[in-house]
């Protein structure tokens, strides 16, 4: 072979290999998603945010390893029961009789099998379920090894733990996080283009539900908002969704809110770590000092930004004991009203049938939206157009003795909304008279938007409300300002 | 023999073509479903579709089967004998304008009933009854129906009933929507009935059909409208008479609910 040969020869090897890489660029591992953490962790100092992160990452995960807190009333999903009864098959394998556990099917195939003897809480080899038949009450399960320890008659077992939530983060990752963001932060890619911005599930606060004041949104809340979509918003209808899958993603985006939830209370605990504080904290002594030192000059110097920054390190460590209750409280305090939240007693139902919407209660609803009782008109104008007094105002910010920079009403994920208009007919929460009804009665949660359920009117004064309300987009605007009535001229 | 290769290439090219065509119907790559239009009007467009189909099939093959035969001629004739140049033959040019003009002509004379019955006012079906509005928005459809017994008015009634993505119409009897956007260009498509029409902003489009049997059919946008265009999907049921007077009446049951009475309904 001469040498002309041999370099061209390996002239095309480098051409290859150079094809071959440019065809595999990209490929390999993905990159591990992760969840965003808040503002508000972000600003902690550095041991109480590395707690912060350590105690929601042992306890929600990451996108790619989700954890299954029991602490939490999530559904996590999977086939579980108890054993009732064990047998060694000839040559090698287990076969395991299984009685369900309640609203569980036996699937046709598991990747993981969990047993739990005793205290202790054992595990099968990776995808070691040979066969599963299903039965009317009893199945059996049939390894493909030798399952050691064998499990007890009467040990809880769960094939598949998790399944839902998987399930869940299937879906949610293919058709809400674009808009709702990974970590249900609202912040996905396709948020900057939305107004109104899709919702930051982490308050665990949900504008639209059936559930009584202050409550958290229910399993079937979602359901109506995942169904019909939120017209007014780019929320759009998941109709066709089939029901595992809707059920397995709103199971997916009640876990997430709980662990932005978490997130949020830890923050709340640690408020005092926090950098905003701890400037907060040298301003107000400076001041103290300037104001002292003029009548004494030799008053006590102010803490300088790192000795205050030392000392709340020091303070953290010292608080290193009470840490595991501050996060115990926390998921504890969590887990009640989520827990709550599906009770029947939990859904507000009109105590009385809704009042024949007749020309007289659309009155009397009429009164009420321009009293001071409600002062409705406040916010909606006194025509409905959403655009009453308090829209041109500057209001404070939730827990601030600072006002927003620009006028109008501001929900407390801080974002600026607009009063609804109306006189438009167009019902972000649904348009069924029940559903107005509990937007009257518990208000629009993380909004202005007040309830007035239970304390304020009675269930009666809200269908007349309710009676004016859907009927104002069918009536002129005359009809609401032309002969304002007595009461409704000194109320103003 | 080089020239023979290329008339095997040229042939088999459009045999083979042909035959994917015609095994295409089995192997579920021709028309969605069935593959039968499920409405009449939809019916009328699968026939013309089909004519025009028999015509460009016969001319397919004609100019095919003359190319294959100049081709095998032309490589059997010894390379001494000179090729004749027909260009310029105006009898020839005539010929082949004037056929596919006729032929042209004759299927716009032909469509004509079928372009007027699905798209002029006055050759709409005597007892059509508009049933819905449909509206199209980034990224989903929003229907709006008049209450049981009454008729659907331009203007939205207090009585109206609402669904999304939820089409429902009667089967075996003229229906129409009015077609509107609340955004961009969007089109109402159901490919099993062979019905599309664009939404335009500003526009209120009667699109009637009648659907020939009862079923769930995919209601598709098919105009690009956004990033999420692909997922802008509903479904048309189509219900027998009763069944549908029996879900509207439901439907408007459901719509003023107010939480009392039988208690809450979830679906």
């Amino acid at each position: 072979m001469n040498s002309a040969s041999m370099t061209s020869n390996r002239r095309t090897v480098s051409l290859v290999s150079l094809g071959l890489s440019l065809l595999l660029c990209g490929c390999g591992d993905a990159p591990k998603a992760r969840f965003s953490w808040s503002k508000e962790t972000d600003d902690l100092t550095p041991m109480a945010n590395a707690w912060v992160k350590r105690a929601v990452l042992q306890n929600f995960g990451t996108p790619n390893e989700l954890v299954a807190w029991e602490r939490l009333p999530v559904e996590y999903g999977g086939f579980a029961g108890t054993v009732t009864a064990v047998e060694t098959v000839e040559g090698g394998g287990t076969k395991l009789t299984v009685k369900r556990g309640e609203g569980t099917t036996a699937p046709a195939s598991a990747r993981q099998l969990l047993w739990k003897s005793g205290a202790r809480v054992d595990e099968a080899e990776p995808d070691g379920v040979a066969s599963i038949v299903a039965g009317e009450t009893e199945s059996t399960v049939l390894m493909a090894q030798r399952l050691d320890p064998v499990p007890d008659v009467g040990d809880e077992f769960v094939l598949n733990p998790g399944n839902r939530l998987l399930d869940g983060r299937r879906s949610y990752l293919k058709n809400c996080m674009h808009c709702h963001g990974v970590a249900g932060d609202g912040a996905g890619p396709t948020a900057r283009y939305l107004n109104p911005l899709p919702r930051d599930f982490r308050r665990g606060v949900m504008k639209f539900t059936s559930t009584r004041p202050g409550e958290r949104v229910s399993r079937d809340d979602l359901a109506r908002t995942i169904r019909d979509g939120i017209p007014g918003t780019y929320m759009p209808s998941f109709l066709l969704m089939a029901p595992e899958e809707m059920t397995a993603v709103i199971e997916y985006v009640r876990w997430l809110s709980m662990r932005g939830e978490f997130e949020k209370r830890l923050n709340d605990e640690l408020k005092d770590f926090s950098r905003t504080a701890i400037a907060e904290q040298g301003k107000n002594a400076r001041l103290e000092y300037e104001a002292a030192v003029k009548n004494d000059p030799d008053a006590e110097r102010p803490p300088t930004a790192d000795e205050l920054a030392t000392r709340a390190e020091e303070d953290f460590r010292g608080m290193a004991e009470d840490l595991e209750f501050v996060f115990v409280d926390a998921g504890d305090l969590m887990a009640g009203p989520w827990e709550r939240a599906d009770a029947t007693d939990n859904i507000i139902t009109p105590s009385i049938a809704r009042v024949a919407d007749t020309p007289e209660s659309r009155e009397k609803g009429r009164v009420l939206y321009l009293s001071q009782k409600t002062k409705c008109y406040t916010c909606h104008g006194s025509t409905g157009k959403g655009d009453g007094p308090a829209t041109e105002d500057f209001w404070a910010i939730t827990g601030s003795s600072e006002t927003y920079p620009e006028r109008g009403l501001h929900d407390e994920w801080g974002h600026l909304v607009p009063p609804r208009d109306l006189t438009r007919g167009q019902y972000r929460g649904g348009r069924r008279p029940i559903d107005v009804f509990r937007r009257l009665y518990a208000g629009i949660k993380g909004t202005p938007m007040p309830a007035f359920g239970g304390t304020g009117l009675t269930d009666e004064e809200i269908w007349h409300l309710v009676n004016y309300v859907m009927a104002m987009p069918f009536e002129g605007p005359s009809t609401t300002t032309a002969n304002p009535s007595p009461t409704v001229a000194t109320s103003r | 023999m080089e020239g023979r290769f290329w008339t095997l290439v040229f042939v088999i090219f459009a045999a083979a073509a042909l035959a994917a065509c015609a095994v295409a119907p089995a192997y579920q790559l021709w028309f969605p479903g069935s593959g039968e239009a499920l409405s009449t009007i939809g019916a009328r467009i699968d026939h013309l579709f089909y004519v025009i189909l028999v015509v460009i099939a016969v001319v397919f093959v004609g100019v095919n089967v003359a190319l294959g035969y100049v081709l095998w001629r032309g490589a059997k004739q010894p390379s001494e004998v000179k090729a004749v140049y027909s260009h310029g033959n105006q009898t020839l040019e005539v010929v082949w304008t004037v056929i596919p003009g006729v032929i042209l002509l004759a299927l716009a004379l032909y469509q004509m009933d079928v372009w007027a019955s699905f798209r002029m006012r006055e050759f709409y079906p005597q007892d059509m009854r508009t049933i819905a509005e449909v509206t199209a928005r980034q990224f989903e459809w929003r229907i709006r129906y008049a209450a049981p017994d009454k008729t659907l008015e331009a203007d939205p009634h207090p009585d109206d009933v609402y669904t999304v993505n939820d089409l429902r119409v009667p089967v075996n009897r003229p229906v129409a929507i009015s077609l509107r956007t609340e955004d961009v260009q969007h089109a109402f498509f159901v490919p099993e009935l062979r019905i599309k029409q664009d939404a335009l902003p500003g526009k209120r489009i009667p699109v009637w059909f009648e659907v020939t049997r009862p079923g769930t059919y995919d209601l598709v946008c098919a105009e690009l409208c956004g990033w999420g265009h692909y997922k802008m999907k509903g479904r048309l049921v189509a219900l027998s008479e009763e069944d549908y007077a029996a879900w509207l009446k439901q439907a408007f049951e459901d719509q003023f609910d107010d939480g009392v009475g039988e208690g809450e309904k979830s679906d």
